[in-house]
């Protein structure tokens, strides 16, 4: 990850003063120009550190436009709430938790005759290790309650399966979708096991998937290269250039007049649970595989520039026929590169994942994937529907996820919390009955 | 639902919770707690003494009806069954404790008799199991009047009761076959609430035995939409909503029980 001008250009353009970043600097290096990838650029080995601090506060939420550590997972919870007093209990409560382990600190000690106060698998001091915790929605909350559903922002609704998808109930949907990130993947699990063992009254876990991306050698100044997937190629050469502050403002936060007043400055996430079938993918010859991306292996460039890097932009007016990248190939699907593709951008954010072996005696390896969106449908949804039918379909099976919306930020004051908007709309939100 | 504030609880956790009360008189409530184990033990002894006859004399039907009420006292005493571990196998082990599961011979006590009342439909081949299991509750309640109960196990235990009913019974797999296993629920919430009973009267912090006691109260009012006749409707009938909302409560209960040695002055 590179904690880069690119990095405070990108916050500083979103309109997160470094005031209210105070992440530790430690390395900063000289870089040149950020690349559009950035943002989910694969770490490099030595420019990270325990100290590494993401605050939690702005006017959006953290770990979305933060760097991509080396880990994620999504945590998806039923949550226990009755009335609008409870959502705004567990918002605060949450949000508490948030505040403390973002920041690090001592942990209290209690009697010994009591259980710990933590899980302890970070020693008694936690450091921050660049954690964010990201809140979101899913619309089962609010259609639970008449006095949220006039709330729920438009967009946002039950994930339906896609033509090649094969939906686990037990992996798919939640209340709500928790997404914790960091250096290591002891950081998140700690995180996780503080939410689950402080909050038990109010969550209720369905579903967990935690990832990582590879951790490359140390680059050369300014060379920043996409992590790769569990497929071995390049993933996120054309997310939306991190250092275009206003392109990320229009692909990623949530503007629309038609969505309610509160949801402002959120945005819809995508998280899709996607196998791969990785011993059949490598029985593939690699100009198969290629031709399915619609990249080289090596280098993630585009097949129209094979000497190029992952940042050339494929001429796919030149090449109407698809005689260099085919017609059907996962990145000329995904982003056709016109008009239309533009319209169609969103930030993914995934992690790989690889969980043991299926019945078949077969790796379970694949892609936690999550996609930020001001628009689910003119994002993922879109995307996803250009992508039904591709020839990658072969080799990958959607098992679960679900949509979210990922709550707008809050400030550090004592009378600011996650959620705060949505709550003060439930005072003078028309009820359902 | 409530949980108590983790500020202020740990502001008070911060310093010995009991100190200066080592001496905490705990004979009475736990000479209480083994009187209530020994009433159940024998209730036990003859509720399985008539299921097991049901069941070798192959009448499928009455040894049905009689399983969920048999088990309601083993449930009831579930929280202390550490002191008697290699009772507690045989007499409720699970098809999965064992490599085969069902078909491992190994596999006997209750669970293993459910399975052969409600998927195998006979009991001519398991006669041996249920003599095995009359004379494994006879030799339990035997030993219950010698048996000595350390009060950090008994008040331990409910907090671990709750555990295990968040981890292998929240999902219903405990009574797999039979789908009895509201009536498991019960017998494990009465248990660990009777040592709440016994003990919370000598825990300081009564906001803490308020919550907990409301937590209870949570959980009665919501097996109570279940109950049918003296007994229970099948566990499919449990409804997500109602199993999220027991879920979160039994991990509170878990949580909040887990302090309840400290507050009392165990270690």
């Amino acid at each position: 990850m590179s904690h880069s001008p690119s990095r405070r250009a990108v916050l500083g353009g979103l309109g997160l003063g470094l005031a209210a970043c105070p992440f530790s600097l430690g390395r900063a290096r000289a870089e040149t120009a950020p690349q559009a990838s950035a943002l989910t650029a694969a770490p490099q080995a030595g420019t990270t550190s325990a100290a590494d601090r993401i605050a939690p506060f702005g006017r959006f939420q953290a770990g979305i436009v933060t760097p991509r550590p080396a880990w994620g997972l999504v945590a998806a919870f039923d949550v226990i709430v009755d009335t609008p007093a409870d959502l705004e209990r567990l918002f605060r409560r949450l949000t508490e938790r948030i505040a403390f382990l973002t920041s690090g600190g001592k942990v209290p000690e209690l009697d010994p005759a009591l259980p710990p106060a933590d899980s302890g698998i970070l020693g008694p001091e936690l450091r921050p290790d660049a954690l964010t915790v990201t809140l979101a929605l899913g619309a089962s909350l609010f259609e639970a309650h008449p006095w949220l559903s006039a709330l729920r922002p438009v967009q946002l609704t039950r994930m339906t399966g896609f033509p090649n998808d094969a939906l686990n109930p037990d992996l798919c949907h939640g209340d709500i979708a928790i997404q914790i990130c960091a250096n290591t993947q002891e950081t998140i699990i700690h995180a996780l096991r503080d939410l689950i063992k402080n909050l038990p009254d109010q969550l209720v876990l369905r579903w967990k998937q935690e990832g990582n991306v590879p951790v490359i050698p140390p680059q050369p100044a300014g060379v920043v290269e996409s992590a790769r997937n569990f497929l071995g190629f390049r993933d996120g050469s054309a997310n939306p250039d991190s250092a275009d502050g206003a392109l990320l403002d229009r692909v990623l936060w949530v503007h629309d007049a038609a969505e309610p007043t509160w949801a402002k400055d959120g945005s819809y996430m995508a998280v899709r649970l996607i196998r791969n079938f990785v011993e059949r993918w490598d029985r593939t010859p690699l100009a198969e595989q290629e031709r399915i991306f619609g990249r080289t292996r090596i280098t993630g460039a585009p097949l129209d520039k094979r000497h190029g890097t992952e940042a050339d932009v494929p001429d796919y007016a030149a090449d109407a026929e698809g005689t260099a990248t085919p017609l059907d190939s996962h990145i000329r699907l995904a982003n056709p590169r016109d008009a239309e593709g533009i319209k169609h951008l969103m930030l993914r954010r995934p992690f790989n994942y690889s969980n043991g072996v299926t019945k078949s005696g077969q790796l379970d390896q694949g892609l936690l994937f999550i996609a930020w969106q001001a628009s689910l449908t003119d994002g993922f949804i879109a995307a996803q529907t250009r992508l039904n039918g591709e020839p990658l379909e072969e080799y990958i099976k959607p098992v679960g996820g679900g949509y979210f919306f990922a709550l707008p930020g809050f400030g550090p004051g004592p009378d600011d919390y996650l959620g705060r908007q949505l709550i003060d709309a439930i005072g003078h939100a028309p009820q359902k009955t | 639902m409530k949980m108590l504030s983790l500020a202020a609880t740990l502001a008070a956790l911060a310093t010995p919770l009991a100190a200066g009360e080592a001496t905490l008189d705990l004979v009475a409530p736990i000479a209480d707690y083994k009187l209530y184990v020994s009433e159940n033990t024998e209730q036990l002894v003859a509720d399985t003494s008539a299921f097991v006859a049901a069941v070798k004399a192959g009448e499928i039907d009455k040894a049905k009806a009689l399983f969920a009420p048999t088990r309601l006292s083993y449930e009831k005493i579930e929280p202390v069954a550490e002191l008697f571990a290699d009772l507690d196998a045989p007499i409720d082990a699970r098809a999965d404790d064992y490599e085969k599961a069902e078909a491992d011979p190994a596999f006997t006590g209750f669970h293993r008799l459910e399975y052969a009342l409600w998927v195998e439909g006979k009991t001519d081949h398991v006669t041996a199991v249920a003599d095995k299991l009359e004379a494994d509750v006879t030799e339990l309640a035997k030993r219950i009047d010698s048996l000595t109960f350390p009060p950090a196990v008994v008040v331990g235990g409910a907090s671990v009761l709750m555990d295990e009913v968040a981890a292998t019974k929240i999902s219903g797999e405990e009574d797999r076959y039979s789908r009895t296993d509201l009536w498991d629920f019960q017998g494990n919430f009465d248990g660990a609430k009777k040592i709440v009973d016994l003990f919370g009267p000598m825990v300081e912090d009564r906001d803490f035995v308020a919550s907990v006691e409301g937590n209870f109260g949570k959980v009665y009012d919501t097996l109570g939409k279940y109950r049918e006749g003296d007994g229970f409707a099948s566990y499919e009938k449990l409804t997500d909503e109602d199993r999220k909302r027991l879920s979160a409560l039994v991990n509170t209960l878990a949580e909040d029980l887990s302090t309840l040695r400290a507050r009392l002055g165990l270690s």
